[in-house]
């Protein structure tokens, strides 16, 4: 089964008005992770998930979903 | 030091780390060029600091990959310059060296049916290839999310 971890995170990030690196810094990692879960090129586990979510402001299910 | 400039160091050593590694493996490589064109055994002083400095090189490689490196900077640095996306290329990378290096064996075991090779040659061969790869592809890895904000 082909599934894949799609998100809203650019989309909320830029709604907010932060930059990668703010995001980043507020979850404690590097633009770079930030940067590849929004390019959907890695996965976060769930702590990360979690800390972006309550970083940006909506659930987890509202900024990560799966797709088919 | 205050979190942003932690921020910010890890930013400019994750870039330069990216920019680095593919270099060092190609050194490592060229130095095992070396010597297996020019002596494969230690018979020389020269080849024994040939060796001594090919076998330090590929520790301290060895090393920094499995820890992370950076270790004469602070913690807060350390911890983000080996974050999740970090920890999951080293990974990879590891992946990589492991099928190289079991390639390497079989390459190396029909090589022997056709000519005599040194153990020392072979540990040299298998070593180099592993740990170039995983240099490699960490490498490859670590510049692909760092492009494009």
């Amino acid at each position: 089964m082909n599934e894949r971890l799609a998100n809203r995170l650019k989309d909320r990030r830029a709604e907010l008005g932060l930059t990668q690196a703010e995001l980043a810094e507020k979850v404690g990692v590097t633009r770079k992770t930030v940067n590849t879960v929004e390019n959907g090129v890695f996965t976060p586990s769930t702590t990360l998930a979690i800390k972006l979510s309550h970083a940006l402001g909506i659930s987890v299910e509202q900024l990560f979903w799966i797709e088919r | 030091m205050s979190e942003r400039s932690a921020a910010e160091k890890a930013e400019y050593l994750s870039k330069r780390r990216a920019r680095v590694l593919p270099f060092l493996a190609v050194l490592l490589i060229a130095q095992q060029g070396s010597f297996l064109s020019d002596h494969p055994g230690a018979e020389r002083p020269v080849d024994h600091f040939k060796i001594a400095a090919w076998l330090i090189l590929s520790v301290v490689i060895l090393m920094a990959l499995l820890t992370g490196g950076s270790w004469l900077q602070p913690k807060r640095v350390r911890e983000l310059l080996n974050d999740e996306a970090t920890q999951a290329h080293r990974a990879q990378a590891f992946r990589a060296a492991f099928i190289a290096s079991m390639l390497g064996c079989v390459f190396l075991y029909f090589l022997t049916m056709f000519t005599h090779v040194e153990a020392r040659e072979a540990i040299h061969i298998i070593l180099t290839v592993g740990l170039s790869a995983a240099l490699l592809s960490f490498g490859i890895l670590e510049r692909r999310a760092l492009r494009n904000e």
